[in-house]
């Protein structure tokens, strides 16, 4: 009877502890009839209910749309990186020249904490942000796009001008996609002279690497900061965590709270697709990002009353991309041999066909950005159809033979394709087991190689061990971006402070080995990478031409063959809330917080 | 007493240096996991949108939570740490300590594992006394048969097969997490009821999966147990049914006490395909993330507890023994 005491008293005090351990605050915020939004944050697989309210922290219990805000909502538009959403800001004004941004704040926004979002909190949020690392709040000396002064004008106005040494075309997007926090719960993590440390870190002498340096161990500070209760300026505040979900209840201070339906919003946990599968079939999720659903289970979840499935524009693409440095892959003509044998259609179909497009051609750029890039000239690209004869014959051109119906290398030896994908990237490993099937069937050998994990991939990738692997490519809007995927470090080229210099083959992490130049039809020799990082920095016009210029170089080249474009699809439920965005809308690309916060969602009647 | 105390003191020093052992290996092996996590993050965040430039500030602000220095002053470093019970801190959680990380983990897992590891020996026992004894009729066979199946089945396939089950088809049980967030965590009924709602998936796969075990242990103890001369003894002596019954089951489970004492030091070792399975935020998903971010003071301090949790069960075994078991006991006296 004692051990059975014992036991009971263990299991009781276990218990005790899971009882207490969970929540922020002991106050229920559902109360009967409430509508609460169920949903979950793409961004942030596995909540920590110990994770502070900080939206530095990566395990941060901060949601971006809904307790954490950013100046702005970047639209990531086709071509337009500088297209925004009001968030903490409710206007802004660039100068013609690009030289500075002229924000100004929502009029009537407040704290969850009653007071007022002011100027200082913008300047705050902004030294924080130079801690972090960001585009336009770069300490590197000479950075693209760096701010030089940030001058509060008024309680409600803040002006931030470039560094215009070396200016970017995306500087108003570096300041608008900035977090911002309160000042009266914040600056007391920040030194009282951090304005000066900037300002000394921005030079070129050892008292400016020694500020960096400290700027950086602030940086740490900033991540690891636990700021107590959440002090929110979004539509919602932290109510209370436990593993299974974060709570998040209307904030009233809001600017807009009067259209903000949902009383509070509950995140559910997440730590792998499956979760996220189940809830979806479940019809538990009012609306929920993209996630890769294989086609057996897309079909269940449509199956679930209320359920919807939309689609639009999502800026990333992936690729098949060769390392140069290894034979016979350092011929075009293998490599464009390839782009033939590849029927593109089927790998996306097998492997993305929910969540990809075939890949028109490949140009380095998503084909519906691409699209508006290139305009005609895009039907001018060798599409590189699936045609078994010009593969032949490209083979034949790198000086390939076909022996017993096999291709051989020039000196006869066996060829194998080894393509690497890391595990658990089920589409991906799809696409290559397709493309596998497709080559053996054309007498090319291939082989598909399974790598830990994603850390491992990266590092061997880098390291040059790899014949082909996947990539992912086009990363936009911004066309440097774009193309600094393909032009960019892993292919050799350096961009510091706007000084371009291209390390060889198999040094310095250039795994894709490209030539410095490249000899194109129609361009002659051309340095790719000089070209993407003037993307960084000329005029509409100029970039316009750039791209096309680096289209065709990517088309010609082949230093990756594009297989699929990614689509954004996303899941609503339909049964409890209205006013969700449709297919192809912009605001499929923001957290679903600011659909919210511009009051689309409402309550069904 | 006197041999009592000797034998505990020679376990503590032998389970010390075990744990130093441990600890050293297990830094070795955890540091030279290859993969670079600063080239996975910088490719996640500039996969996510984040400007390469602003990726890399990014990561060396993130890079500054790795230990840095020699592997060697690394080592120095950790093991100093250990003696003062520092862990170091997290890279997964930014500058939270590795032991308040463990323990936060530790409870999630600890109360299913128990719960499953005393409930499937409490039913298994049972079942498996009844199945010595009725082993020539149809229900020993069917005890047998069905622990032999349990005892097969790996765990993830009956995480699935109950998760498909009772939370899919039929969705009477939640299959996500540890509470529902709607309800105000406290002493309340209905908190308690989300809690135990929650666990119940994990608990009846634990348990399912150790039954098993337990069940055909117990009869093969059993077993032995019956041919024994005292048992004839106490027949031939017309002693009622079920005091012979009691008499088996004492002599048969003191081999199951140190399996299940043993069985105590897993409960760190958790189960990570049910916590995976089930979104249940244990141990094992936490070392899955560790992994996955080459945490590397956070796997450190993992191995670390599964490890000590293991010896220090043993430990206890073995004393457990000479406690319920008078013959061992009085044989170290008379040693003594």
């Amino acid at each position: 009877m004692k051990r059975l005491a014992a036991v009971v008293a263990l299991l009781g005090i276990a218990a005790a502890s899971a009882c207490s351990s969970s929540g922020n605050t002991n106050k229920s915020a559902s109360g009967g009839g409430s509508a609460v939004y169920t949903t979950i944050d793409g961004t942030k697989p596995g909540i920590d209910p110990n994770g502070p309210a900080n939206p530095f922290a990566p395990k941060g219990n901060s949601f971006s749309g809904y307790n954490a805000m950013k100046l702005a909502w970047a639209k990531n538009h086709l071509t337009d990186p500088n297209q925004f959403y009001p968030g903490i800001a409710e206007s802004w004004e660039v100068a013609p020249d690009n030289s500075s941004i002229t924000i100004r704040l929502q009029p009537d926004n407040k704290w969850s904490d009653g007071k007022p979002v002011t100027a200082e909190d913008v300047k705050l949020s902004l030294a924080i942000a130079y801690t972090q690392g960001s585009t336009a709040f770069a300490l590197q000396p000479g950075a693209a796009g760096a701010a030089a002064e940030v001058t509060v004008v008024d309680d409600k106005t803040v002006k931030v001008t470039q560094d215009m040494s070396n200016p970017s075309q995306t500087f108003a997007r570096g300041v608008l996609d900035t977090a911002v926090v309160p000042a009266h719960v914040w600056s007391s993590v920040l030194p009282a002279d951090i304005w000066d440390k900037i300002k000394a870190a921005r030079g070129t002498d050892a008292a400016a690497e020694a500020a960096r340096t400290e700027i950086t161990e602030l940086g740490k500070k900033i991540i690891a900061h636990n700021p107590g209760k959440d002090v929110s300026a979004g539509p919602y505040v932290l109510e209370r965590v436990n593993p299974s979900a974060a709570l998040l209840k209307k904030n009233p201070n809001f600017y807009n709270a009067a259209n903000v339906a949902p009383d509070a919003v509950q995140l559910l946990n997440y730590t792998g697709n499956e979760q996220v599968w189940n809830y979806l079939k479940a019809g538990k999720l009012d609306s929920a990002p993209f996630v890769a659903v294989p086609a057996d289970t897309m079909a269940q979840i449509k199956q679930t009353p209320g359920n919807v499935v939309v689609k639009g524009y999502s800026p990333v693409a992936v690729g098949l991309a060769f390392n140069q440095s290894k034979k016979p892959y350092d011929n075009v003509h293998v490599r464009r041999g390839l782009a033939y044998l590849i029927n593109r259609a089927e790998v996306q179909k097998i492997a993305s066909p929910e969540g990809g497009l075939p890949a028109v051609t490949t140009t380095g750029i998503h084909q519906k950005a691409a699209a508006e890039w290139l305009g005609a000239e895009l039907n001018n690209l060798e599409p590189y159809a699936h045609d078994v004869a010009k593969a032949e014959a490209e083979f034949k051109a790198a000086g390939l033979t076909k022996k017993d119906g096999k291709w051989t290398l020039p000196d006869g030896k066996p060829w194998k394709v080894s393509m690497h994908a890391p595990a658990g990237f089920s589409d991906w490993l799809a696409a290559q087991e397709n493309i596998k099937s497709q080559l053996i069937d054309n007498g090319v050998d291939a082989e598909v190689v399974t790598t830990a994990d994603f850390p491992l991939y990266q590092t061997e990738m880098a390291e040059g061990k790899y014949d082909t692997g996947f990539w992912l490519i086009a990363l936009g809007p911004a066309p440097y971006n774009i193309f600094q995927r393909i032009y960019g470090s892993a292919n050799g080229w350096t961009n510091i402070a706007g000084k371009v210099t291209h390390n060889a083959p198999g040094k310095n992490g250039n795994w894709m080995g490209s030539a410095e130049e490249i000899e194109v039809e129609g361009l002659g020799k051309v340095n790719p990478g000089e070209l993407t990082a003037k993307l960084n920095s000329v005029g509409a016009e100029e970039q316009k031409d750039l791209m096309l210029q680096l289209a065709k170089v990517a088309n010609a080249d082949l230093p990756v063959v594009q297989m699929w474009d990614y689509v954004n699809t996303q899941f609503q439920n339909h049964s409890r809330f209205t006013g969700f965005p449709g297919d192809d809308h912009d605001l499929l690309r923001q957290p679903h917080g600011v659909w919210i916060q511009l009051g689309m969602i409402k309550k069904k009647a | 007493m006197t041999a009592f105390l000797r034998r505990l003191a020679g376990h503590v020093a032998r389970g010390l240096a075990m744990i130093f052992v441990v600890a050293t290996i297990s830094f070795f092996i955890v540091r030279n996991i290859p993969g670079d996590p600063m080239l996975a993050l910088y490719e996640k965040l500039v996969t996510s949108g984040m400007d390469p430039a602003a990726a890399s500030q990014a990561v060396r602000v993130a890079y500054g939570f790795y230990p840095s220095g020699s592997l060697w002053e690394q080592y120095v470093d950790y093991m100093g740490g250990l003696l003062r019970l520092d862990l170091g801190t997290s890279v997964t959680n930014p500058g939270a300590p590795v032991t308040g990380v463990l323990a936060e983990a530790s409870k999630w897992t600890v109360l299913p594992v128990l719960a499953g590891t005393l409930l499937s020996f409490l039913v298994g026992v049972i079942m498996g006394v009844y199945a010595a004894v009725r082993r020539s009729g149809r229900l020993g066979d069917i005890l047998a048969i069905s622990g032999s199946l349990l005892h097969g089945v790996p765990q993830y396939v009956l995480a699935l097969l109950l998760g498909a089950i009772f939370g899919t088809t039929l969705a009477i049980l939640p299959t996500d997490g540890t509470a529902d967030i709607l309800i105000e965590p406290g002493f309340t009924p209905e908190y308690i009821g989300t809690l135990i709602e929650h666990a119940t998936l994990p608990v009846l796969t634990y348990a399912l999966a150790s039954y098993g075990g337990w069940i055909l242990a117990m009869k093969s103890s059993v077993v032995t147990v019956l041919g024994d001369d005292f048992i004839l003894a106490a027949e031939l002596r017309g002693m009622k049914r079920s005091i012979v019954f009691r008499y088996i089951a004492r002599n048969a489970i003191l081999p199951l006490f140190t399996i299940l004492a043993i069985s105590m030091g897993l409960l760190f070792a958790g189960a990570v395909f049910i916590e995976r399975i089930f979104n249940y935020p244990g141990l094992g998903l936490m070392l899955i993330e560790s992994v996955t971010n080459r945490d590397y003071a956070l796997m450190g301090g993992a191995f670390l507890l599964i490890t000590g949790a293991t010896i220090v069960a043993n430990i206890a075994a073995d004393l457990l023994y000479t406690v319920i078991d008078p013959r061992v006991r009085s044989g170290e006296e008379a040693a003594a």
